[in-house]
């Protein structure tokens, strides 16, 4: 996977903490299973309690939260330390279930929390004890967060929450979420959202799997009973939901650029271009390795991997570096998008007939219908990453209709009048 | 540095209105303002210091790529490509003699080179097939058709790449050589002369080579890798400047009470533009430092980067074109120079299709 981490640049103390994490993974980690080991999978029971107990003994081990701040249960050191961690820790499976806790929600809770709600939650998080989850689409719409419908109302000392959460990650299994809610529909959408943190085994809240075309369950969704939340788990301010949103869109939009967990995105240093074998192998798999119409959807994906990669990074570096604005990563992942959506067709197409009829146990279907909600739909639908290119990249203008149903009050504004109560 | 220079020169002396000065004029571009253009230095990466150039101090094919990107925003008509490899050549693989006579020259835009090696066909572009060579003696015989040279109605100097038993050889030979026919070809696009160049037994001696006999299938691919960044890096600075323009235009122009650019309809085509133009951007960085650096995927990134510059610029630039509506198809809007340049740089030096049968080979497939 990766050569010798690189320890000439330590300083003394750099090189003893190294020393001191290197030794330390190597007896308390579980190595990688695979070179491309899924990061998460929700329907693996073992492997999420084992990434608990991972990250309760990195904890313990007193290798968690590197660079958080020590009132917080971290180690309060600077960046290099945890670059000199995420090298050492290469060869091994880090507690990846955790990477929404840590992605996602521990900097939004640093940038929007109350000093109680630090205090409590961040710890919680590096000793293992929390997985979280992010309560935001809903049935009635996804690409349009900010007009959600699932309500909050303060009833003296707590909130109770009414509706419906979908497309939750890890929901089932998950032990806390943040959860967006509109506290005041007579205001514009965006100024009416407050953010809450929610306990997810809290009385009236029922958590269903969704059972995926793909045949995964890693998705649930919630339905909220007059759930209550205590008064104070706001995160911000009450109707300054939109702004913490923000920030967690933004934290999930970069961790995904930095490859969602940084222990699997410093193993890519090199800029130099690899053709993948993959395509090799599955073309002479399926003996089309010498038809000169498969050879030409070949050479395509191998141009697609190298676009997908390439400018993810050079986007990256560019915004890191100040070369493009900070709007830019819109670009890397919209194409990253497109990228995807023509792989599947490339290998349904290499694939041929194959790819939908395969004799019982040979090799086939797999590449008849790859990926097909992955980017198109998750984490953003294409057409949200066209108006982000558009509109904050390109400096394009809004659409009125969408103007209008930002400024009319949320319990004003346009619905279908089929549904309309 | 570099980049804002050569965008200042051009914007200057050789904006795209001059090409449509030229195209209305029916006429070739002067050689004295290639000689002006040469002047700004554009081939001295490749040359070295003790010959008047800074090929010591420069990064060869990264700068050029930045000077190629900014000769695609204006649609230059110039013969920057040929003259660059001819440079790069003989820098690299010259006797003394050779570098000595022939880079000032070509530096200076006193000499205009031109490189023959492919034969006509659609598989054209990538390989050095065109030119048969055979040998008796000190004689050098060249038989063959080269397709497709750029440059080559206006070149004094041929550097021919051809083939025999023994391999790969290279030549320099003047352009008035007896038996060199260049027959000069109607083009799509109004700013690029190309000729087939016919050998019927050309006669020349063996000082005309350049490097070793039969050794040169190295220098090939190296020159193929050159030639292919500079293309697709000029591919790149033409697509940026059709986005740009067209992105002012779908602000400016009204329909229906409001901007065009505000109708999701183009706004979503916009952003699938700027995306794979941003894919082509990082491609042909790579592929520069690639080549630059002579990395172990410089063949493959030139590859990559070829096929999508290619089949992208095209696609966006069609686009551009739709986007313009009545005015977009019409003499007096430059896009045509755009699109023109878009779709022959997409056919020539090697379709999309071409370069991904190469990418195949090239994993081993």
């Amino acid at each position: 996977m990766s050569a010798t981490p690189d320890d000439t640049k330590d300083n003394a103390e750099e090189h003893a903490f190294r020393l001191r994490a290197r030794e330390w993974l190597r007896t308390h980690l579980p190595p990688r299973r695979l070179q491309d080991e899924p990061m998460m999978d929700w329907a693996d029971k073992a492997l999420i309690a084992r990434d608990r107990e991972s990250q309760r003994a990195l904890w313990e081990g007193g290798l968690a939260g590197i660079t958080l701040p020590r009132e917080y249960g971290g180690l309060g050191l600077d960046r290099r330390y945890a670059d000199i961690y995420y090298e050492e820790a290469q060869p091994y499976r880090l507690p990846w279930h955790f990477g929404n806790a840590f992605n996602i929600v521990l900097p939004t809770l640093l940038a929007h929390g109350s000093e109680e709600l630090k205090r409590r939650y961040v710890p919680a998080i590096l000793r293992g004890e929390h997985l979280w989850c992010q309560l935001l689409s809903e049935p009635s719409g996804g690409s349009d967060l900010a007009g959600l419908t699932t309500r909050a109302e303060l009833r003296g000392d707590h909130w109770l929450l009414n509706g419906s959460k979908v497309w939750t990650t890890g929901g089932l299994d998950c032990d806390m979420g943040i959860c967006l809610a509109r506290t005041d529909p007579t205001v514009p959408k965006h100024a009416g959202l407050t953010m809450f943190l929610v306990d997810m085994t809290s009385p009236g809240l029922a958590i269903n799997p969704i059972k995926l075309i793909s045949g995964t369950v890693d998705f649930c969704q919630e339905f909220f009973d007059d759930v209550a939340v205590p008064a104070d788990h706001v995160l911000g301010e009450v109707g300054g939901g939109w702004a913490v949103a923000s920030t967690q869109l933004g934290a999930e939009k970069a961790s995904m650029a930095r490859g969602w967990y940084e222990g699997l995105a410093a193993a890519v240093e090199s800029d130099e271009i690899e053709l993948k074998d993959e395509y090799g192998r599955m073309a002479r798999s399926l003996g089309v390795h010498e038809d000169p119409r498969a050879r030409q959807l070949i050479g395509e994906a191998f141009v697609l991997d190298a676009v997908h990669t390439l400018t993810t990074r050079r986007v990256s570096a560019g915004i890191r570096n100040g070369a493009l604005p900070p709007t830019a990563g819109t670009l890397s992942s919209l194409l990253v998008a497109l990228c995807d959506v023509r792989r599947s067709a490339l290998l349904s197409g290499i694939s041929g007939p194959a790819g939908v009829a395969a004799k019982p146990g040979e090799e086939g279907l797999q590449w008849g219908m790859t990926r097909v909600t992955r980017h198109r739909i998750g984490g953003g639908t294409t057409e949200m990453q066209r108006n982000g290119v558009a509109e904050r990249h390109l400096g394009l203008p809004r659409d009125e209709a969408d103007i209008a149903d930002r400024t009319v009050p949320f319990n004003r504004r346009k619905v279908n009048p089929d549904r309309a109560q | 540095m570099l980049q804002d220079a050569t965008r200042r020169y051009l914007e200057a002396r050789a904006p795209v209105t001059y090409l449509r000065q030229l195209v209305e004029a029916q006429t070739p571009m002067p050689d004295i303002a290639w000689r002006e253009g040469a002047g700004q230095g554009w081939l001295a990466p490749f040359v070295p210091e003790s010959l008047g150039g800074m090929a010591e101090s420069a990064q060869g094919a990264i700068d050029a790529a930045i000077v190629a990107e900014e000769m695609g925003r204006v649609v230059y008509p110039g013969h920057y490509l040929p003259n660059s490899v001819l440079a790069f050549a003989i820098a690299q693989w010259g006797s003394q003699a050779q570098r000595e006579t022939l880079l000032p020259a070509l530096a200076a835009g006193e000499q205009r080179g031109a490189w023959c090696f492919a034969a006509p066909g659609v598989d054209s572009g990538t390989a050095p097939d065109g030119v048969r060579l055979e040998r008796s003696g000190g004689q050098i015989t060249l038989r063959g058709v080269a397709a497709n040279v750029q440059s080559a109605p206006d070149a004094d100097l041929l550097l021919v790449t051809a083939t025999d038993g023994e391999g790969v050889t290279q030549l320099l030979l003047p352009a008035a050589t007896a038996g060199i026919e260049v027959r000069a070809l109607d083009t799509l696009d109004l700013g690029r002369r190309l000729a087939d160049v016919e050998f019927r037994d050309v006669s020349v001696t063996a000082d005309a080579v350049l490097g070793a006999h039969g050794a040169a299938a190295d220098c090939f691919e190296q020159q193929l890798q050159l030639a292919l960044v500079l293309h697709c890096a000029e591919t790149v600075g033409v697509i940026d400047r059709a986005l740009e323009f067209t992105l002012d235009y779908v602000q400016q122009r009204y329909a229906f009470g409001r901007p065009i650019g505000s109708f999701q309809a183009l706004k979503h085509r916009l952003a699938d533009h700027a995306a794979q133009h941003e894919g082509g951007k990082a491609l042909v960085a790579r592929a520069a430092k690639a080549v630059q650096e002579q990395a172990a995927d410089a063949a493959v990134a030139v590859s990559i980067a070829k096929s999508h510059c290619g089949r992208w610029a095209t696609e966006i630039i069609r686009d551009c074109l739709h986007m313009h509506g009545g005015i977009g198809m019409t003499w007096e809007h430059d896009i045509q120079f755009y699109l023109r340049r878009a779709v022959s740089n997409e056919a020539l030096w090697g379709s999309p299709a071409v370069h991904h049968e190469r990418l195949c080979r090239l994993a081993g497939l």
